[in-house]
C-alpha cells in the first residue's frame, strides 16, 4: 500500500489523537511524580503552610544515610532479601518440577498452590499474625504438642523478621512455581527424548538441559522476587508495623514513617530515590541478562 | 516408591500452602469459645457465624466493598478507555517520533509507584483532592503496562485486515472498534483481570489518600479494624478477612489463565 505525504500526515494527527490520553496521564501520574521524587530528594519539604521547598543540596541523603534507624531498615531489607529470594526460587523451582511430572491432578495441583499469590496480602497478614499468636496461635499449639515453646513469633526483635520472611516464601513460591511451570511445559517433547536418549537425566539434566532452556523464565521470576522483597511493605505494616524497636522496618516502610511519622518528606524522597536506583539496576540488569542469551 | 516420595511431597506442599485458607475458615466460623483452644483442634467445636455480622458492621465492610468495586471498575474502565488506542496506535500507526515515545512508556514500566507515591500524594492535595474518590482512581487511570501488554498483542493482528477494513470505508475508530478490539479479546481479559488484581489488593495508596473512614477500601478497612480494639477478636478479623479475600480467588479460580498470563506480563510463551 502506497502512503502519500498527505496521508502521513494525517496517520501521525490519528495516532497523536490515540495516544494522547494514555500519554498525558503516564507524564502527569508517573514522569512527573518520578521526577519531582528526584528532585524533591535535594529539598526540604515543609507542609506547614502550603508546601514549600527549601534547597537543601545532599543533607537529605547526609541525614538519612547517618540516620541508625534508616540503615537498619536498610539491613533489615537486605536480611528480608538473603531470606526470601533463593528459597522462594528453589522451592518454586522443585514445585514446578514436581507438578510437571504429576499425570493426573496436575491442574488441581497447580490451582492449589498458586492460591496464596492470589489472596489479598493485607488478609493474609492478618491470618498470619493469628497464626504466630503468642497466646493461642495455631503454631504455638503445634510447638506445645512437642513440648516446645511458646515462641514470640512477631514479638521477639530476633524472630520477627524471619516470621514475616516465612509468609514472604509462602506467597513467593506459588509466583515461581506457576512461572517456572509455564516455562516448562513450553520445553518441546523432542528435547525431552533427545535428553533420554543420550542418557541425561535426573539433576545432570536439570543443570544442562533444562535450566540453560529456562534461562529466561529464571531471570524473569529472579526480578519478580527480587522487587517483591525489595518493596516488602503490606506484610510488615500489617504483622508487626516495623517493630517490635525497628527489627522487621524495612526500607518502604521507613520511607512511609520519614514522610508521614515525622514530615521529613524530602527525606522520605531520598530514601525512595536510592530504591528506585537499585530497582531501575535491576530491571537494566535483567534488560541485558536477557540480551545476552538471545545473542 | 519414588511415585510414594513424590505424592507425599505434593500432600505436604498443598498442606502448606492452603493451611493459612483453612485456618482463615475455621477461625472464621468458631464460637467464641472455641477460638483459642488448647492443643490442635482442626474443627472448631461450636459454629458461629455471628463472627461475620460482627465484621461486617464493625469494620463497614459493606460501605468498604462498595468502594473497593467503584473504585477498581472506575480505574479499569479509564484504563481500557486510555490504553486500548494509544496500544493500537503504537502497534499499527507509523508515525513521527513512535519510537521516542513508547520508548517513554517502556521506561515508566520501570518506576514503582511506590517511588512516586509522595509527589503524587502532594499533588493530589494540593489539587484539593485528598480524600476523595477521584483521589483512589484518577492516578491510576492508565497503565503503561496496560499498553504495552495490549501493544505486544496488537502487533499480531495482521495488517492486510486492517487494509482490508480500510479499503471498505472504515475509519480509524470503527476499525479499532470493530476490528481490533474484538481481536484483541484475550489480551483485554489478561490486562482487565490483572488491573483489578492489583488496585483490589491495594493498600498502600488508599493508606495515603483515604483518611475519611467513609473512602476506606477493603484491604483498608481490614487493616484499620485489626488496629482498632478488636485486634485479638480473631474470629472477627478473620471473617472480614475471608470477605476481603473472596473477591479476588473467585476472579483467580475463573480466569486462572488471565490471571497468570497478565502476572507474567506476556512474558510467558503460551
Amino acid at each position: 500500500m502506497t502512503i502519500s505525504v498527505r496521508d502521513d500526515r494525517r496517520t501521525t494527527r490519528t495516532a497523536f489523537l490515540l495516544i494522547a490520553p494514555a500519554l498525558t496521564l503516564i507524564a502527569l501520574f508517573v514522569l512527573a511524580p518520578g521526577v519531582l521524587a528526584l528532585v524533591g530528594s535535594f529539598f526540604e519539604i515543609d507542609l506547614t503552610s502550603g508546601v514549600r521547598w527549601t534547597w537543601v543540596g545532599l543533607d537529605n541523603f547526609a541525614a538519612i544515610l547517618g540516620d541508625d534507624v534508616v540503615l537498619r531498615s536498610v539491613r533489615n531489607t537486605l536480611v528480608y532479601c538473603v531470606l526470601t529470594i533463593v528459597p522462594s526460587l528453589a522451592i518454586g523451582l522443585g514445585l514446578a518440577l514436581l507438578v510437571e511430572s504429576m499425570g493426573r491432578g496436575r491442574a488441581v495441583l497447580r490451582t492449589l498452590l498458586f492460591l496464596p499469590f492470589t489472596a489479598n496480602l493485607v488478609a493474609m497478614a492478618v491470618v498470619f499474625r493469628w497464626i504466630f499468636a503468642l497466646n493461642g496461635g495455631f503454631a504455638n499449639q503445634l510447638l506445645g504438642l512437642a513440648g516446645l515453646g511458646p515462641l514470640n513469633y512477631l514479638g521477639d526483635e530476633r524472630l520477627a523478621l524471619p516470621t514475616v520472611a516465612a509468609v514472604g516464601i509462602w506467597r513467593g513460591v506459588a509466583l515461581t512455581m506457576v512461572l517456572f511451570l509455564a516455562g516448562l511445559t513450553s520445553i518441546p517433547t523432542a528435547v525431552h527424548e533427545a535428553a533420554a536418549a543420550d542418557g541425561i537425566r535426573g539433576l545432570a539434566k536439570l543443570r544442562t538441559v533444562t535450566l540453560p532452556l529456562l534461562r529466561p523464565i529464571v531471570v524473569f521470576a529472579t526480578v519478580m522476587t527480587v522487587l517483591g522483597a525489595v518493596q516488602v511493605f503490606d506484610t510488615v505494616n500489617v504483622m508487626t508495623g516495623g517493630g517490635p524497636l525497628y527489627a522487621t522496618e524495612t526500607v518502604l516502610t521507613m520511607t512511609w514513617q520519614l514522610g508521614f511519622g515525622y514530615f521529613e518528606l524530602g527525606q522520605a524522597a531520598a530514601l525512595s530515590v536510592l530504591v528506585l536506583a537499585v530497582l531501575i539496576g535491576i530491571g537494566v540488569w535483567r534488560r541485558r541478562s536477557l540480551m545476552g542469551a538471545r545473542r | 516408591m519414588r511415585g510414594a516420595l513424590r505424592a507425599g511431597l505434593a500432600v505436604l506442599a498443598v498442606a502448606v500452602s492452603v493451611f493459612p485458607f483453612y485456618w482463615m475458615l475455621r477461625t472464621s466460623v468458631a464460637g467464641a469459645d472455641s477460638v483459642y483452644v488448647d492443643g490442635l483442634s482442626f474443627l472448631p467445636s461450636t459454629l458461629d457465624l455471628g463472627n461475620y455480622a460482627r465484621a461486617w458492621q464493625e469494620a463497614d465492610l459493606g460501605r468498604a466493598m462498595l468502594n473497593g468495586a467503584v473504585v477498581t471498575a472506575g480505574i479499569l474502565a479509564l484504563q481500557l478507555l486510555t490504553c486500548i488506542p494509544a496500544a493500537f496506535a503504537f502497534a499499527k500507526l507509523r508515525f513521527a517520533s513512535r519510537g521516542v515515545l513508547y520508548g517513554v512508556v517502556l521506561a515508566c514500566l520501570l518506576i514503582p509507584s511506590q517511588a512516586t507515591a509522595i509527589p503524587l500524594y502532594l499533588g493530589i492535595g494540593s489539587a484539593g483532592l485528598a480524600n476523595t474518590l477521584t483521589a483512589l482512581i484518577l492516578p491510576f487511570a492508565t497503565s503503561a503496562f496496560g499498553v504495552f501488554l495490549l501493544r505486544q498483542f496488537m502487533t499480531t493482528i495482521p495488517d492486510s485486515l486492517l487494509e482490508a477494513a480500510r479499503a471498505d470505508g472504515l475509519g480509524t475508530a470503527q476499525t479499532l472498534l470493530r476490528i481490533v478490539v474484538p481481536l484483541s479479546t484475550p489480551a483485554i481479559a489478561t490486562f482487565s483481570v490483572f488491573s483489578v488484581f492489583v488496585h483490589w489488593n491495594d493498600y498502600m495508596w488508599p493508606l495515603l489518600v483515604a483518611r475519611d473512614p467513609g473512602l476506606y477500601t477493603p484491604p483498608l478497612a481490614l487493616a484499620t479494624f485489626q488496629n482498632a480494639d478488636t485486634g485479638t477478636d480473631y474470629g472477627a478479623l478473620t471473617a472480614a478477612a475471608v470477605i476481603v479475600t473472596l473477591p479476588i480467588v473467585v476472579l483467580f479460580l475463573v480466569a486462572q489463565r488471565r490471571f497468570v498470563a497478565g502476572i507474567a506480563g506476556g512474558e510467558l510463551p503460551g
